[in-house]
């Protein structure tokens, strides 16, 4: 060992510090000139009060309305592109209403119409006598951000890349009714015309009732004359994806992927108008605890999903906190395998399941299980019982007449006896030597469904029926519930606001898709084709009466509770109307209050 | 010693092409499906055939696999499925320099203040201050990092709020002026940094304190001792040298490291580093990244051995190459 090596040794302890702060501040040289590549907001803090803040859970996947897929991406494009026409959900009659500049769907009721239509492109529409073409008259006054007209050459061109099978829009099932979907392709000469530039018309091969039809004919459009010239095989990574042009009233000023996209009031916007708000952040924070945390310093003004047990400790922390409610659009549910899995697998036959078979049984299973207690355990006030697939919130169709299955163990038990169990001599019930013993499955990482399954466990207990507990990574869950390999599990689901039940509840096994217990009854095929053939919503009512009842009856699944989801607002938000169309949907009529007025 | 070092990156070539080869058919063997968000109601069924198709997925395993080892003997790892297509490198080039940065500087810390814990521990053996330090490093070492980082937030940044919570930067930082950005960066750094240097620390703190134990013992020492040294030029020119020897094989495997990131510090701290990348894509099913990841993280860990094999010939003239 030489004297030079070991003094380098010495000396290297003695700057340790200074030889710190030293490569700090090179790496952190070299990381802040790759941020300022990526874009520069243009905004001091001490502005913050021009700066709406937004926790994301995931960055957006596409900034782009025909491959943008997740809910993240709506809400934010939702903002940079225009629209046909408004919506806006009438929480009176559970409709939705669709509005032009000159003309509304349905007459507004009171209290409702907050979302003024000025936003619209349309200026009126006109459905033809037998339901097989819609003709909208566009308004001439509408320019996309690069000042081009907005015409109605914009729609087909979109059209068309929403149905190329290339592309691969998760939204081409809107196109389902256009002349030619029938036959496998959408023939676009004849499905949508553009005479001139005002004029853009739709035309369907069946009738199609007029709110289903204003729904698919209202997708987002895209400018032709800036993506016409890109393949559809480049479409997915071409680089305008990261430089939407749009007309609506913010622009995208910059996007730090998995960080933060940054979007900016667009002065010359007049559909409707600029946001009020001059910025918006949508900031990406992974970790629950952090989102609430910055929720608490003020970092952030909108964290979305904020479980029950956190309000109080929220409030407390921070009076200038809110809980803001939407619903009911979620609800989870205990699967039950109608029919035996294994064999259906195998041979393609339908037989009824050894355990779950019977709707008796699982009646006396909805009946065993305190649906109450979870609700009052851990959802609170947010939970309601869940009867079917139709929310309460669907006013005009929902059947109030149906009294929840009661809390009730003696019943059950009764039940399960009429059905031929009988506890066996470890306490468990069996049937012809079979003990009523099975797993319970549910997905990671779900707090509520962990509550509730524990609950679950133990009400079955009580009446003698063995449920284990099983929790699988989402993937691995997912696929086993599509490969119908799990007899009993937990999950949820996010409806529609259409009613359209046969993809979940369909007899015909391999078209309905999401059928997973397997559930047939030929009367909820009838009910729902027969609603459909209905051009007036309100005149199906009776069909969705019925369909309920006979869900009520089957149960062919343990319907949970309905979950209002609970968003977390600053105080210093104004005009935020929260609807069940979304969180964010009149984003552009909020206002800051300057911090300097927030009372405390 | 070149000869040497040739011959470990020929072995290292098959190596990590055996690695990508058993990784390519292990997550594609997995259940798991990267068009599985698009199995959802309201979304015509033939959406998930169609992004299967687009990212190949159709063709039989044995045609993915030699399709694909064609591209990536071309150097193309292909594009990734979750995140909007980009070519899998700029991905991981985008979440690269965050991650350098962050290891970095909790390498240099967690060396510096583990090799001095270390040796105030070896020297002041059994006092109160060895036992205080010990019980303190054990302390930190043991606790899990996740669960630290949110009690330092809960302290530094929501009770007494000292320190951002999450982030780069502040919104709107790039007004501040390069200095005022770069101050406002090593801010919001400090919090994650110190949760991760402090657990390393006290784990290397560990290694030194008990190779300098040993080596304190040898004859050498106390033939430094007896030659009138005084004790700072015995401990840090003659013992420290040797008793770092073993401190330099953790050197070699921190490699990796700096460069894999720290998955709960990104996650809890919202960095967008490889930590984050690596696990999205694994619970993304997105293949490429997956493999790109494993190639980058594979080739840094052959490297990483290697590199602390070189250094330890270099330091130890005894060992040879």
């Amino acid at each position: 060992m030489t004297e030079k090596a070991a003094g380098r040794v010495s000396i290297a302890f003695k700057l340790a510090g200074s030889l710190l702060i030293l490569l700090a501040l090179l790496t952190l040289s070299s990381c802040s000139r790759h941020n300022g590549s990526t874009g520069k907001g243009g905004k001091s803090s001490a502005a913050m009060d021009s700066t709406l803040v937004i926790s994301m859970l995931g960055d957006a996947d596409y900034l782009n309305p025909v491959i943008g897929a997740t809910v993240t991406s709506s809400n934010i494009f939702g903002l940079i592109y225009p629209s046909l026409l408004q919506s806006e959900f009438d929480t009176t009659t559970g409709l939705m209403n669709y509005m032009a500049l000159e003309k509304k769907l349905r007459a507004v009721t009171a209290g409702q119409g907050k979302k003024a239509p000025k936003g619209a492109i349309a200026k009126s529409w006109r459905l033809s006598d037998d339901h097989t073409s819609l003709t909208y008259i566009l308004r001439s006054d509408a320019f996309w951000d690069d000042g081009k007209p907005i015409v109605s050459a914009d729609f087909k061109f979109s059209y068309q890349l929403y149905g190329n099978p290339v592309i691969a829009s998760a939204r081409q099932q809107y196109l389902a009714e256009l002349v030619g979907a029938d036959k496998g392709k959408v023939d676009f000469d004849k499905a949508i015309e553009t005479p001139n530039d005002t004029t853009l018309i739709f035309r369907f091969f069946k009738p199609v009732p007029e709110q289903l039809a204003l729904f698919h004919t209202s997708l987002t459009p895209l400018p032709a004359h800036r993506w016409k010239d890109v393949k559809p095989d480049e479409f997915r990574h071409s680089p305008l994806n990261l430089k939407p042009l749009g007309a609506g009233p913010y622009k995208l000023k910059t996007w730090q992927q998995q960080q933060e996209i940054f979007l900016v009031s667009s002065r010359k916007s007049n559909l409707p108008k600029p946001g009020n708000i001059p910025a918006i952040s949508f900031k990406v924070v992974p970790d629950y605890t952090v989102r609430l945390t910055e929720l608490q310093t003020g970092a952030v003004d909108v964290v979305e999903n904020i479980k029950p047990e956190d309000f109080t400790a929220l409030l407390k922390a921070n009076r200038q906190l809110d809980i803001k409610t939407v619903g009911l659009r979620v609800y989870d549910y205990v699967g039950w395998s109608n029919i035996d899995q294994a064999e259906y697998r195998k041979s393609g036959a339908v037989k009824p399941h050894p355990l779950f078979g019977s709707a008796r049984v699982r009646v006396a299973l909805t009946t065993a299980i305190d649906r109450q207690a979870i609700i009052d355990g851990y959802l609170k006030q947010y939970g309601v019982i869940c009867n079917n697939d139709i929310s309460p919130s669907l006013k005009w169709a929902y059947n109030n007449r149906i009294a929840p299955h009661p809390y009730d163990p003696a019943k059950a038990s009764a039940l399960l006896k009429s059905e031929g169990w009988l506890p066996g001599t470890d306490g468990i019930l069996q049937k012809n030597g079979k003990r009523f013993s099975f797993v319970l499955y549910t997905n990671a990482g779900n707090a509520r469904r962990n509550y509730a399954s524990v609950i679950i466990q133990q009400n079955l207990r009580a009446i003698g029926i063995d449920c284990k507990l099983d929790v699988q990574e989402s993937n691995v869950f997912f696929e086993n519930l599509q490969s119908r390999k799990l007899d009993a599990w937990m999950a949820g689901w996010s409806i529609g606001l259409e009613i359209d039940p046969l993809d979940a509840w369909g007899s015909d096994l391999k078209k309905s898709r999401f059928n997973f217990p397997g559930y047939r009854n030929p009367r909820i095929d009838e009910l729902s084709e027969l609603a459909k053939q209905k051009m007036d919503p309100l005149q199906a009512r009776p069909y969705w009466l019925e369909y309920q009842e006979i869900l009520h009856r089957d149960q062919p699944i343990t319907f949970l509770y309905w979950i209002k989801e609970t968003q977390g607002f600053n105080k210093r938000i104004e005009g935020a109307e929260l609807n069940i169309s979304g969180t964010f949907y009149n984003v552009d009529d909020w206002r800051l209050r300057p911090s300097a007025n927030i009372a405390q | 010693m070149l000869i040497y070092i040739f011959k470990r990156l020929l072995i290292a070539v098959p190596l990590i092409f055996g690695v990508l080869t058993l990784t390519f058919f292990i997550i594609r063997l997995a259940p798991g499906d990267p068009a599985a968000f698009f199995i959802q109601p309201g979304i015509s069924p033939n959406v998930a055939e169609q992004i299967r198709a687009q990212y190949g997925l159709n063709d039989p395993l044995p045609v993915q696999y030699f399709k694909w080892l064609a591209n990536v003997l071309q150097g193309d790892f292909g594009r990734s499925f979750s995140r909007s297509q980009q070519p899998v490198f700029d991905v991981i080039a985008e979440a690269l320099p965050i991650t350098l940065t962050i290891a970095t500087l909790t390498l240099i810390a967690n060396f510096t203040f583990g090799i001095l814990i270390g040796i105030i521990s070896a020297v002041r053996q059994n006092t109160f201050l060895d036992r205080f330090l010990t019980v303190t490093a054990l302390f930190f070492y043991s606790m899990p990092e996740f669960w630290f980082a949110l009690m330092m937030i809960i302290l530094l940044a929501l009770k007494f709020p000292f320190f951002p919570v999450s982030g780069l930067n502040e919104i709107g930082a790039e007004s501040y002026g390069p200095l005022g950005f770069m101050l406002d960066r090593a801010w919001h750094l400090v919090l994650p940094v110190t949760v991760l240097s402090i657990n390393g620390a006290a784990g290397i703190a560990r290694y030194v304190r008990g190779s300098m134990l040993e080596v304190i013992r040898q004859d050498y020492i106390r033939t430094a001792r007896a030659k009138g040294l005084s004790e700072k030029v015995v401990i840090f020119k003659h013992a420290l040298r040797n008793a770092l020897l073993p401190v330099i094989t953790l050197m070699g495997s921190a490699l990796p490291f700096i460069f894999s990131g720290a998955l709960f510090i990104e996650v809890i701290f919202a960095f967008p580093g490889m930590g984050r990348v690596t696990v999205e894509a694994i619970f993304a099913r997105d293949y490429p990244l997956i493999i790109a990841n494993t190639f980058i993280s594979g080739s840094l860990i052959v490297l990483g051995n290697l590199f602390a094999d070189v250094l330890y010939a270099v330091a130890d003239p005894r060992i040879k190459l």
